[in-house]
Order: C-alpha cells, then sequence, then structure tokens
C-alpha cells in the first residue's frame, strides 16, 4: 500500500477511535505507532514510541507548560479571581449590565495570569456568577457571558494554546504571547461592548448592582495591582529578553505564591490543591504532546502534509480563500473537538501550507486562538459551556449555550477584523526581542 | 449445603479482589504523584534560583536547564497514572453517551483493550530504552547525569498506567455482564 493511502486510513481510524472515547493523547501514540509500523518497519516504530515520550517529557522548552499552569492554580486558589471581580464591579458595577461587564474585565485580567480558557471560565465563574444570580441577571445571558469571556484565557498571554502553537511551528513563545494582547484587549471590549447593547435594549438581562463604598473601593484596587505585578512580571520579562518562556512561568508563579502568603490566602490545604491540580493538568497536556509528536512521525513519512499542501495549493483559489476554508474546518472541527487535540492533528498537516501561501506564522497562530474560541462555546462540545454548567447546575445547559450566541457574534467580528487588518496581531510582536 | 451468605461471599469474592487491587494501585499511584509534586516544586525552585544567579550574580546555576528537563520527566512521568485514576486524560464521550448501554459497555472495554497495548508496548520498549542508554553510558553534557534513571522511572510510570488501565478494563467486563443480566 501507498504511504499516502496508509496515511489517509490512519487519519480516518483516528477520528473514529477519537470518537469512541479513547483518550486523545493515546489515540494519536497508537495510530501514530502502527502507521509507522506499516510506513518503515515495526523496529523502528518500537525505538520511535518511547524515545518520543522520553524526549517530549525532558524537553527544557516544554517545561514552560508546568510553571504557567502552576501560575494560574496558585492564582485561582488564593483568590485573584474574586479580588479581581471586586476591583472589576467598582469601575462598572452601578452601570446596567454592570455586573456582566465587570465579569469580562475581571475575566480579561485574570488571563493574564492563567492559560487556560476552561480554568479562566472556571474561576470566574464561580465568584462571578452568583453575584450577577444575586442582582437578578437573567440566567443564561450571565452564564452565556463567562462562558464566552473564558476564551480570553487563552487569547491574553500567558496561553498554553499558543506554547504548544509555538513549539509545534518553531516559533517564539515569548512573541506569540505579545501576538495576542492587543486580540485579547479588543475582545474584551467587544464583549463589553455587546453588554452594553443587550442591556440598552433588553434591561430585564442585566439589572444595575449597588453602590460601593471608598472603602471597598480602595480595597478593589489591590487586585488590581496584584495583577499587574504578575503580568508586568512576566510579560515585561518575555517582551524585554529578560527570561525565557519556563523563567517567566516561574518567576510568575513564584510572585503568585509570595502574593498568597502576604495576602494570608494560600494555606498548605490550598497550595497543596494547586500542585495536584498543575500535575494533572500538566500530565494530561503532556500525554496529548507526546502522542501528537509520533502521530507527526507518522504523518511526515506518509508524506500527507507535503501531499494536501501539493493539492491545495494547485486549486485555483486564492490563498485568502484558502485560508477561509481552513478557518471554516476549524471553526467545524472545533464544534466536536477539543481544541488542544484538534491543534495537534492539525497544526502539523496544514503548517506547510500556511507558509507556502506566504502568511505570516504568528498571525497565523492568533487566528488560531481566535476560531479555537469560538469551539469552545459551541455545541455540542463547547468545553467553556459544560465547566460553566458545572458551576450553576440548575441552568439548562441549552439556555447557556442562547447565552453565548451574541458573544458569539462578536467572536466572528474580531476574528475577521484581525483577518483583514493582521497588524492587530503582528504590530507588538514587532517590537519584542525574544 | 451452601448457605445463602457464603454463596453471596463467594460471588462477591473476585469482585473484593478487584476492589483491593484497585486500592493498592490507586494509592501507588497517588505516591507517585507526590514524588512529581516533589519535581514540581524542585523545577520551581531551581528555575527561580538560576534567574537570581544569572542576574543578580552573574553566574548561572551549572546544568541548570538539563536538570529542569530531567525533572520534567519526573513532574510528567510520574503524575500520568494518577491522572489516569482521575479520569483526566481528556477524551471526547459524547457520542458514546448517547449509546444504548450494551454497546457503550463494549465499546468501553475497547478501547480499555486499546489504551492497554499502548501501555504494554510503553512500558516494555521503555525498559529496552532504559537499557540501550545505560548500555551507551548516555550522561548530560554539564552535570554528567545519567538518562538511563529517568527512563527507568518513565517505564515504571507507564506500567502503573497500565495496570491503572487494567483494573478499569476488569471493572468494565463486570459491569457488560451487569448490564447484559438487567
Amino acid at each position: 500500500m501507498e504511504p499516502i493511502t496508509i496515511g489517509l486510513i490512519g487519519i480516518a481510524v483516528l477520528i473514529v477511535i477519537f470518537l469512541l472515547g479513547l483518550p486523545v493523547g493515546f489515540a494519536m501514540a497508537l495510530v501514530g505507532f502502527v502507521g509507522f509500523c506499516l510506513v518503515v518497519t515495526p523496529s523502528a516504530a518500537l525505538s520511535l514510541l518511547p524515545r518520543e515520550f522520553f524526549e517530549t517529557f525532558s524537553s527544557y522548552s516544554l517545561s514552560v507548560i508546568p510553571m504557567f499552569v502552576f501560575m494560574g492554580s496558585i492564582a485561582f486558589v488564593s483568590g485573584m479571581s474574586g479580588r479581581l471581580f471586586n476591583a472589576a464591579y467598582i469601575l462598572f458595577g452601578r452601570m446596567r449590565g454592570g455586573l456582566a461587564m465587570a465579569s469580562i474585565a475581571a475575566t480579561a485580567g485574570f488571563s493574564a495570569i492563567c492559560g487556560s480558557t476552561s480554568a479562566t471560565a472556571a474561576a470566574m465563574g464561580k465568584v462571578a456568577i452568583p453575584e450577577m444570580n444575586r442582582y437578578g441577571y437573567n440566567r443564561g445571558f450571565a452564564a452565556g457571558c463567562i462562558a464566552a469571556a473564558g476564551g480570553l484565557g487563552i487569547l491574553i498571554p500567558p496561553s498554553t494554546i499558543f506554547i504548544i502553537y509555538g513549539i509545534l511551528v518553531q516559533e517564539s513563545i515569548g512573541k506569540l504571547f505579545i501576538s495576542g494582547v492587543v486580540p485579547g484587549i479588543l475582545l474584551a471590549l467587544v464583549f463589553i461592548g455587546t453588554v452594553f447593547i443587550m442591556c440598552r435594549i433588553n434591561p430585564n438581562l442585566g439589572p444595575a448592582g449597588g453602590e460601593t463604598t471608598w472603602r471597598q473601593k480602595i480595597m478593589g484596587l489591590t487586585g488590581v495591582i496584584e495583577m499587574l505585578i504578575i503580568f508586568g512580571l512576566v510579560l515585561g520579562g518575555l517582551f524585554a529578553g529578560i527570561f525565557s518562556p519556563t523563567q517567566a512561568g516561574a518567576a510568575g508563579a513564584t510572585a503568585a505564591i509570595i502574593i498568597g502568603l502576604v495576602r494570608r490566602q494560600l494555606p498548605f490545604s490550598a497550595f497543596w490543591a494547586a500542585i495536584k491540580d498543575t500535575l494533572q493538568i500538566t500530565a494530561m497536556i503532556m500525554i496529548v504532546v507526546g502522542g501528537a509528536m509520533v502521530f507527526g512521525k507518522f504523518m511526515a513519512v506518509s508524506q500527507i502534509p507535503m501531499f494536501i499542501s501539493n493539492f491545495i495549493g494547485e486549486l485555483p483559489i486564492s490563498p485568502m480563500g484558502v485560508m477561509g476554508l481552513i478557518i471554516l474546518m476549524y471553526i467545524l472541527a472545533g464544534c466536536f473537538m477539543d481544541s488542544l487535540a484538534l491543534i495537534m492533528l492539525t497544526i502539523p498537516i496544514l503548517f506547510p501550507l500556511v507558509t507556502k501561501m506566504g502568511f505570516d506564522p504568528i498571525w497565523f497562530g492568533v487566528i488560531i486562538v481566535m476560531v479555537t474560541n469560538i469551539g469552545v462555546i459551541t455545541p455540542p462540545v463547547g468545553i467553556n459551556v459544560f465547566v460553566i454548567k458545572g458551576v450553576v447546575p440548575d441552568v439548562p445547559i441549552a439556555s447557556i449555550f442562547k447565552g453565548t450566541l451574541p458573544f458569539l457574534a462578536g467572536m466572528i467580528l474580531v476574528t475577521a477584523l484581525i483577518l483583514i487588518f493582521p497588524q492587530i496581531a503582528t504590530w507588538l510582536p514587532s517590537f519584542a526581542s525574544y | 449445603m451452601e448457605t445463602q451468605a457464603t454463596q453471596r461471599q463467594r460471588v462477591a469474592e473476585p469482585y473484593g479482589f478487584i476492589h483491593r487491587l484497585e486500592k493498592y494501585i490507586n494509592k501507588l499511584s497517588f505516591w507517585l504523584n507526590c514524588i512529581a509534586g516533589a519535581g514540581l516544586i524542585g523545577m520551581l525552585l531551581l528555575v527561580v534560583a538560576d534567574i537570581i544567579g544569572i542576574k543578580l550574580f552573574r553566574s548561572p546555576i551549572p546544568g541548570a536547564i538539563e536538570t529542569v528537563a530531567f525533572l520534567g520527566v519526573v513532574v510528567i512521568g510520574f503524575a500520568v497514572a494518577y491522572t489516569q485514576v482521575l479520569h483526566g486524560h481528556i477524551r471526547v464521550d459524547f457520542i458514546v453517551m448517547k449509546f444504548p448501554p450494551k454497546f457503550a459497555a463494549i465499546i468501553d472495554v475497547l478501547m480499555l483493550i486499546m489504551g492497554m497495548s499502548l501501555f504494554v508496548i510503553l512500558t516494555w520498549y521503555s525498559f529496552e530504552y532504559a537499557q540501550v542508554i545505560r548500555a551507551s553510558g548516555e550522561v548530560s553534557m554539564t552535570q554528567r547525569i545519567p538518562f538511563y534513571p529517568f527512563v527507568y522511572g518513565m517505564a515504571f510510570c507507564f506500567g502503573v498506567t497500565f495496570l491503572v488501565l487494567l483494573v478499569e478494563f476488569i471493572k468494565s467486563l463486570i459491569r457488560i455482564g451487569t448490564v447484559w443480566n438487567r
């Protein structure tokens, strides 16, 4: 059998066993291993399998993942999400829909210390949704707002998706992080604007909140300052080339621990919970990365990426048209697949095509994160919607999906803007030195 | 004649064995996870010490990068089994959840067989890989730390993950029996 045929069958088998529930990393490793056996030799595949996993686990560049995950976990267990919400509430609280706006602003702030979309949604959901319920917000709207805003977690640095993408395509993680800043702020502003318009049209969606005292105002500010310290340390260090990504993550995690200890908000039980959380998330990600490495080797020897690149390259479609198709594919596949798995599976196959067509890898990374964000709130596998459902079990899942719809429109708008004006993503990283 | 109680005991005996096995394997996975936790703290301290060394004293810790890389094996490898105990490895389950119970139970068993096959191969050949590296005497560049103990560690953890999957497999076989008898 031709290597390309084996490769195509491999992709089909992988998708089937994905959908039948084999963990994503296991499925990629297994199919990659069997495929490599068939295309090369069984003995080559048997030596490839443990080697790829060992090299993944012992990769210094991947050690950035546990560091940033740890930073986010410490921020969560030491109550930073709550303090950020209090700070944002002071700014927006008294406006109509103000609590929802405050939640989005606080989510954007928390995204600056947490690199995962579902962790951001969970952290802010636990803090913000009960408050919105207390003030009589429409429950689907409140839940949908946080589910969508959680997407800021992987757009505003740090971001696990940018790290994985950067390693897959060998781009600077620092530059990728910085490229997410402007689109992240833009998306947060569009979300806030969406809340503003929605609550003008239907004031029952989000009534105004109560007044805050001066004492609350001053206390609230400290919540922003601690976030700015961590964000400034991490991003400033990366931007100026002082830290490597792993060092930036470690510095951020240490700063989060020190802040938690100074505030007396980090008892040992919370610290241990953060460690456990970090270990399980890291192991989950790394097994997917290891599996994807094996699968990627299989794809390379089956020459699928080259075949797809040549095939699409010869089609009478403009590069922008091809990009449109790629985005459409990501949105559709994102409805059914986990974002990390989708990126791991598709980037090694599609990236050669993207560079061949002359697109900027950093810009493409931002586009990928944007479409991934759409995937986390679209049915049937909108992970953030399920995370929020876990926070508010009494709100029907359909109401949460409905609540995300206006924000989905906002995401599509920002994605379109980045497509038309790539500078939104590429301007800031052009100043970065790392 | 067998009393009802002994009959019940005879039926429950193999299940009791599975529960005990599960308890021991979960405990082992938990302790491995604790080692991974120590590795994480070690990694953080090492990177921070290295930053301080470079920025304040202009002297980095010798071999910090390679040691962080080795600690990566501890942090990740030793946490894999416990992550499986917690069902933390991401999977798509919304389709299987819609299947009729009998069919879903069979699919579950098939997927576990695939998972176990992967981890048997991973365990076996990671041990072989460790032996090859040990024989070749491969060490890190600066600190001259040998690679092979870490590969053995990874192989052992894959073996424990296999055992976690094995227990799940036996439990899902029992579940098939229950679904069928219903």
